[in-house]
Formats: C-alpha cells, structure tokens, sequence
C-alpha cells in the first residue's frame, strides 16, 4: 500500500477517467487517420488529381500536432495517473504484461518517426516511396490497437488468466475479439468525423465535396458497424459485468450512447448529401458528440469493473482480494483482518497503528482513505460522497452513541454482500473505529 | 516496521517475468536514448529563441531549422521516455511508486506542463513567418521554460526515490497524514546540473551534424554551414569542460560511505568524458569530419555515465538490502519471445523509415528510391503483415482452445 493522493470531491480515479478519455479522441484519430489519407493519396496518384494533397498535408499535420503532442502526452497521461491514483493496480498490470507494452512502444516509435516523416517528405520523395510510408504507419499504428485491446479488455475480463497466470490466456480473453472488432470499426467513424472537419478549410470546393463525401460514407459504414459490434461485445462479457450494467448504469448513459449513434449517423448523411454546406463549428460540434459518446461507454466500462481494478485479482482499493496460485501470489484478506489494516499498510502514522478511544475517529478516517477512497469521496460533494452515502441508510439517531457505531458495523459487515463493493478488511477494533467515523459524517448535518 | 521490510513488502507479489538483469540493461540503455534527447531538446530550444532574438542572417536561418528541430526532438525525448518508464517500475516498483504517489499533484502537473510546452514549442516554429517582431520570441521563451520545469521534476522524483528513509517523514504529519501531493520534496543541484548542462554540449554536436548534413546541399551556403560547425564545435568543447566540473562537484557531494570515486561504472563514465574532451578539443579545426565520430562518441559518453547513475542508485538503495537481483521471478519466454522479435523487427522497418528522411533530405529535389530502397520498404510492409498474421493466429488457437 502507497501513499494516497486525494483529490477534493473529485478522487484521484476521475482525474484518470477523464484524461482518458480525453486520451480516446487523438488515439483512434492516429489509428485510423492513415488508412483514410492512403486511400485518398492513391487515388490522387492513379487518377492524376494532385489537388488531394493539398488535403493529405492539412491532415496529416493535424494529425502530426494533434495526435503526436496531445495524443501522446495524454496518453503517458494516463498511466501517469493510474501510478498516483492506483499505484499497485498499474504495477499488477506491469509486472504481468511489461513485454506486452514494450512491444507496444516498438510500435510506438514506429509510429512516431512515420508521421514525422510522412508529413515532412509529402512531395519530397517519390510517390511509391511516400504510399509506402503511410502503409507502414497506418498497419503500425493499427497494431497499437491490436495489443492495447489485449490489456484493457483483460482487466475487466481475465479469461482463463487466473487459472494459469499465463500471458496469451488473459490477453486473448473472451471480449478480446468483440472489443478489437468493435473500436477497429468505431476509429472509422472517428477519423470520417475529422477528415470531415478539416475538408471545411479547403478552397477547392472539388477537393472538398470529394473528402467530405467519403467521408461520410467510411463515417457510417463505421458507426452502424461498430454499434452492432458493441452488441456482440456486450455479448460476450462475463456475467458479473453484464450484471452490474442493469444496476449501476444510469439510464442517461445508455441513451446517450443511443442518440450519438443517431445523430452521428444523421450528421454523415446529410454531409454525403450537401458535402459544401458543412462548417467547421458543425463539424467540431460532431467530434464533441463523438467525444460524449465515448465518454458514456468508457464510464460504464470503468462502472461494470467493480470492486475489481483487475477483475478476480485486485479490488478498486488496492488489495489483493483472490489468490492467483499459477504465480504464487496470496490474497490479503486474511492477513489484514489478522493483523489490521493499519499494520499491514507502512505509510501510517505510528499513533494511529493501534486503535483505542482516543484515536478512534483519525483511524476510522486512516481507513477510509485507504479501503474506501478509490470510489468515494470523503467531502460532501463529489464522486458518491461518503457523507452522502452514509446518510442515505438512514441510520437511526440513538441516545447511545455505541448504539449507532454497533449499527454502522453491522453494515460493514455486510458491505461484501453489495456486488460492487469490496469487503471490509480489518480487526474488529478497526471496523469500529471506521463505524465512528461514518457515523461522524453522518452527524454533521 | 524497518524500512528495509518494508520495500520488500511493497514489491509487486507477481514478481518479473524475466532476469532482472535485462530489464536493467534496457531501462539502462534506453534512459540514455531518452536524455540525449531531453538534452538536444533543451539545447535546441534555446538556441531558437537566442538565434531569433539576436536576429542577423545566420542566426535567423539557424533559429528557423532549430525551432523545426526542436519539435522532433522533444517528440523522441518523449518517446525513448516511456521505455525507462516502464522498466523502472518494473525493477524498482516500491520506489517509484512511493516518490509518484508523494508528489502526485507534480507528477500530474508535468503532463500539463509537457502538453502545454510541446505546444507551444509548434507555435514558435509554425507561426513565426506571420509575426515578426521580438516579442514572438515568448512563445519560445516559455517553451523553454517549461520544459526547464519538467526536467526540475523528473529529477525530483528521481531523487526522492533514492531516499526511502525520508518518506514517512514527508507524509506523516502527527496523527495525520498529508494527501494533497503538492510538494517536491528533494532536489540536489550538482546532480540536476549534470543531466542539464550536457544539453549545450550536445546541442553543440547537434550544429556540427547539421554541417556535416547539409554540405552537399547546393541550396546551402558554404560560409552559413562553416560558421554553424564552428559554433557548434566551440559550444561542445566548452559545454563538455564546464559538464566534467560539474561531475566532480557532484561526485564530492555524495555521501562520503559510498566511495563512489572507485565505482568501476563511474571511472568508465569519467574516462569516457575526458576522451570525448579531448577529442572535441581537436574538432575545432574541422567540425565537419568529426560530426559523426563525435556524436557516436557522447552517446557512448551518455551510456556509460548512465550505467555510473545506476551504480549510485544500487549504492543508495544498498543502505536497505535492496537488490533488483533478489527479485521473485515467473519466467514468461512467451510474451519474452513476443518482445524480443518484435523488437528486432521493429529495428528493420524504423531503419527503413529514416533511411528515406536520411536521403530526401540530403537531395536537392525530389528524392527517387533506388531498387534496393524499394525491397526495404517492401520487406518492412510484409514484416508488418506478417506480425499480424502470426498474433492473430496465436489468438485464435488460444481462444479455440480456451472457450470452444
Ligand atoms: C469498488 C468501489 C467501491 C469501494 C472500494 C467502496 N464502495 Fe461504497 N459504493 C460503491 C458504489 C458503486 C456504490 C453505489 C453508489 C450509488 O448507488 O450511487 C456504493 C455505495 C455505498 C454506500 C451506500 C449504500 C446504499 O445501500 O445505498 C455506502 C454507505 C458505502 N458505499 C460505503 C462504503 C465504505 C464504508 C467503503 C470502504 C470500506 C466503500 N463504500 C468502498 C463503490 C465502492
Ligand atoms: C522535456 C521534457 C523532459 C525533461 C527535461 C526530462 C528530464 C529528465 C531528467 C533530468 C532526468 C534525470 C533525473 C535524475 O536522475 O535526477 C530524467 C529521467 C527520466 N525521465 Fe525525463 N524528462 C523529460 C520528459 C520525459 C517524459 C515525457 C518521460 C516519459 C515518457 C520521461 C521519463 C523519464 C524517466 C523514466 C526517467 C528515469 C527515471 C529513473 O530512472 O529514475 N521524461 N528526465
């Protein structure tokens, strides 16, 4: 256990969501933008229409800026607040898959030196030449995918991992496909919605009626492609997943989901219809719809995860809730309710290592933040605030003060029992030190 | 609880999945990748922002190709940075992530940082034919700045790391404990310095390459390109003096038990840096022909005085028995397999890909491939295609069996 971070009525966890999925709008741009520029290049080569350049320099500098800067600094964003936020889930996924993200970074730097010189040759080399560098890039960056899936999809659905510890068995789990599948064909869309917004900065209206109305059909080839695809994947997900979606989800996510595909589907109708009449404003309008749907999907993925960080591994709160024997390595539980959480975890404070009247309160807080901060915030406001939270159980005030503690604890013991919650873990001087602090909150107001 | 158990206790119960030796040997080497890079990137940033503001043909010129440079190089700098990243937390997982989580409001600051320096580092250089005046130059100025900024806390958390008996000091406050992550909590200035001042002298190098670049190009001037091999030449020999006292500062504010003056890696390091010296000192002369002998020279430079900085590291972290050797392993030669070829491969097809940059942009006009060129880039399409084929077989066998 790692020193903790908090974020006021954030939590550390919603820093990392939204950097992620910031992260998903220059990433799927850089894994599908190539194949789109490829095939307009080409048919600017075999039809003689060098005018199309004009189009492949304008996006592909987008893409160069937008993708290699913002895209990739997010993206080391991400894993940069995964560190801080949930230090040993991001060293769990390390010491399984290191040799799966270094292939990854091979990839990487392919990518990386690709588009720089991809964009800084256009009209440099020869045009053999300069196809076969976008082919490179575009099946390279594409491959990016292809490893990345294997580890994000194998953290909300191990597969046969636990049993064997093996690499390939959790990478090549059961939504791996479904999943691949899916954003292969949803980067389509997402790169359509791009190509679109960059053709309303062409001049030539030949040039840009041509990319828009491609555009538009890659546009919704790939989202009605990729929503019947996000069916399958919600096929294919492990029953305690698909579960959590009926209760967790909120009915605004979904029809959010729902009313993007529309629209965006809309949208590149109309724009395949009237390609000249598209502005810029409209079309990043479109890119922030795209940006919301994702947003809807990537919170019901982080949703339908709990209590896991690593599905049958590792809770949200850092401990280790099932023993993986293939690689030897223990569940905690025991331990902790042995010896107490505030023993087992080193950055403690020595006063409060061993409970007792005095401390109580500071412990029950200590707790908290160690068992509970990852989905609650302990402010009034935020991400499912504890205060709230507590209140909602409408606890009755008693004469006694013990009275209520005994209450509160007869909750935790419970708190397993809720799908999405881990256990509590700890002696049971513990558990009442943190039933004294939910029941402080709980008095405030 | 001894702080000694608890590192040990900290590390991660999965264990590696390889010798820790090889995970060492790559976070090694590509660290060194990674802050030459850091270095040209500083070293160019500047030099940008001085050739603009001090104005005149030459500079204007040198400032131009430089600001386009320096995008490029910041993008590798970023780029040979993960590598080490992921290494380091695979090795010394207890320590990273303990200096990470201490200052987490820094460690998510530097991505911003880095976004908005990156950023605005493609504003100097792609909007400077529209302004003219001197006050664009602020664009590069912060740049600069900022990217001054990431590297006063990478080297924080680098050092932080290194003093494990600190910790529980710097979070524990009475019965309380401060979560905010909002103070850097250790900074050395020798050791800071050395990692920064290398990047004139590289920059240094960097003009001498430029030189030897550009001096078939007939759309180069001759008397432009000399007097960028000069200066350059001048800057690295300087830079490389001033780096060597540095060192030695450095070395005499360690502590005194490390005896770190007789460490092989660092006498290697420093034997490297007074050869490179001398051997800049000869390039005066003729900075062309000794642009590639001397580039190839500092990164050895580099790697040896990176292999030193993990020998002091292995000291700091000696002081609590701990050792990246004694680390649980749960050999993976399958996904060790998948990394290792791939990485060759990945070699072939980004040695095509500068190839091409190598010689377009030593071409006057449009570069035409020879046939040979072509073959590469064909076997680097098919080594692609190929990586494809093969993983997505594996996948599919693997799933047939797992779930059919
Ligand atoms: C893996 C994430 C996670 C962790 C860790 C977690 N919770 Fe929760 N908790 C939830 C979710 C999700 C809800 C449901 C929120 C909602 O309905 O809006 C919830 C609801 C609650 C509620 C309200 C229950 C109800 O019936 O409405 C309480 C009280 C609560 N949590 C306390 C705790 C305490 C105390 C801890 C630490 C020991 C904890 N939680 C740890 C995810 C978590
Ligand atoms: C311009 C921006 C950057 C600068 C100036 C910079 C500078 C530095 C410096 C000076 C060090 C050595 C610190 C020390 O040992 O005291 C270092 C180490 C390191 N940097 Fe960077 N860096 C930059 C960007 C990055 C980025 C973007 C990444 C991640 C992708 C990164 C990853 C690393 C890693 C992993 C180490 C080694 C840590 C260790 O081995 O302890 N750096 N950097």
């Amino acid at each position: 256990m790692y020193p903790i971070w908090e974020v006021p009525n954030l939590t550390a966890g919603i820093i990392l969501a939204l950097i992620a999925t910031f992260h998903i709008l220059p990433s799927h741009f850089s894994t599908s933008a190539m194949w789109f520029n490829v095939y307009v290049e080409t048919k600017a080569y075999r039809e003689n229409r060098p005018e199309l350049l004009e189009f492949i320099k304008r996006y592909s500098l987008l893409l160069l800026v937008f993708s290699y800067v913002l895209g990739s600094l997010s993206g080391i964003g991400i894993w940069y607040a995964a560190t801080v936020a949930n230090p040993r889930g991001i060293s769990g996924l390390i010491h399984n898959y290191v040799w799966g993200w270094a292939t990854e970074w091979v990839f990487f730097i392919i990518e990386v030196t690709g588009i720089f010189i991809y964009y800084y040759t256009l009209g440099k080399v020869d045009k053999k030449t300069h196809l076969k560098i976008g082919w490179i890039f575009a099946i390279g960056s594409w491959t990016t995918m292809v490893i990345i899936v294997g580890i994000l999809s194998f953290m909300l659905s191990p597969g046969k991992w636990p049993e064997t510890g093996n690499f390939f068995d959790g990478f090549f789990n059961q939504t791996y496909w479904s999943q691949l599948l899916m954003r292969t064909t949803l980067m389509f869309g997402i790169s359509a919605a791009y190509a679109i917004a960059v053709a309303t900065r062409i001049k030539n209206e030949d040039v840009k009626a041509f990319i828009t109305k491609t555009a538009s059909k890659w546009g919704i080839a790939g989202i009605i492609l990729g929503s019947i695809l996000l069916l399958w994947y919600l096929k294919t997900l492990p029953a305690r997943p698909h579960e959590l979606i009926s209760i967790l989800a909120p009915k605004t996510l979904k029809t959010g989901m729902i009313v993007t595909a529309g629209l965006l589907i809309l949208y590149f109708i109309y724009a395949g219809m009237k390609p000249l009449s598209i502005r810029l404003i409209p079309a990043i309008l479109a890119i922030v719809v795209i940006f919301g749907g994702i947003w809807s999907t990537e919170r019901i993925r982080e949703m339908i995860r709990k209590p896991y960080v690593i599905s049958q591994y590792m809770y949200s709160n850092q401990i280790i809730g099932k023993a993986i024997p293939a690689k030897a390595v223990a569940a905690e539980a025991n331990v902790i309710n042995e010896k107490g959480i505030l023993k087992v975890a080193p950055f403690v404070p020595e006063g409060l290592k061993e409970v007792n009247d005095a401390n109580a309160l500071q412990a029950g807080k200590m707790i908290a933040r160690i068992e509970c901060l990852s989905c609650h915030t302990l402010n009034e406001r935020g991400l499912r605030p504890m205060p709230q939270m507590v209140k909602r159980l409408e606890f009755k005030k008693e004469v006694e003060k013990a009275k209520e503690v005994e209450e509160i604890e007869a909750f935790l013991d419970g708190l397993g029992g809720y799908p999405y919650m881990p256990p509590f873990m700890g002696t049971p001087a513990e558990k009442m030190a943190l039933a004294t602090y939910l029941d402080s909150l709980a008095i405030i107001k | 609880m001894e702080m000694g158990t608890i590192l040990k206790t900290l590390q991660d119960p999965m264990g590696i999945p390889f010798y820790p030796v090889v995970f060492q040997a790559l976070m090694v080497l590509t660290f060194a990748l990674h802050i030459m890079f850091v270095n040209f990137t500083l070293g160019t940033s500047f030099l940008s922002v001085y050739g603009y503001l001090k104005g005149g043909e030459n500079w204007t010129r040198l400032s131009r190709s430089l600001a386009k440079a320096t995008t490029v190089n910041i993008s590798m700098a970023m780029l040979l940075g993960v590598a080490p990243l992921l290494f380091v937390q695979v090795v010394y997982d207890p320590f990273w992530y303990a200096s990470n989580t201490l200052s987490a409001a820094w460690v998510m600051g530097f991505i911003f940082i880095m976004m908005l320096g990156y950023s605005l580092t493609y504003v100097f250089y792609l909007k400077r034919d529209h302004k003219t005046g001197g006050g664009f130059a602020i664009f590069g100025i912060i740049a600069f700045a900022l990217f001054l900024l990431s590297g006063i806390i990478m080297h924080a958390l680098g050092y932080q790391l290194l003093q494990p008996e600190k910790w529980l000091n710097w979070y524990i406050k009475g019965n309380t404990v401060d979560t905010s992550g909002t103070s850097l909590h250790a900074f050395q200035l020798p050791r800071f310095l050395h990692f920064i001042i290398p990047s004139f002298a590289m920059t240094g190098i960097f003009l001498m390459l430029y030189a030897w670049y550009f001096k078939n190009r007939a759309d180069f001037d001759k008397g432009y390109l000399e007097w960028v091999g000069k200066t350059g030449a001048k800057m690295a020999f300087i830079f490389t003096a001033i780096q060597a006292v540095v060192g030695f500062w450095w070395l005499f504010s360690l502590p005194a038990g490390f005896s770190f003056f007789t460490n092989p890696f660092f006498l290697i390091g420093a034997a490297l840096g007074i050869v490179l010296l001398v051997f800049l000192y000869n390039a005066q002369k003729d900075p062309v022909k000794y642009a590639v002998p001397g580039v190839l020279g500092a990164f050895l430079t580099i790697f040896g005085m990176s292999y030193a900085r993990e020998a002091l590291r292995m000291k700091y972290l000696g002081r609590f028995d701990y050792s990246i050797f004694n680390y649980k392993l749960n050999i993976d030669w399958g996904s060790t397999a998948l990394f290792l070829s791939t990485f060759v491969m990945g070699l072939l097809i980004i040695g095509y890909l500068l190839a091409v940059a190598y010689k377009s942009g030593r071409t006057s006009g449009e570069y035409v491939a020879t046939p040979s060129m072509n073959k590469w880039g064909k076997i680097s399409i098919a080594l692609l295609l190929c990586w494809i084929g093969i993983v997505a077989g594996l996948g599919i066998i693997i799933s047939v069996r797992n779930y059919l």
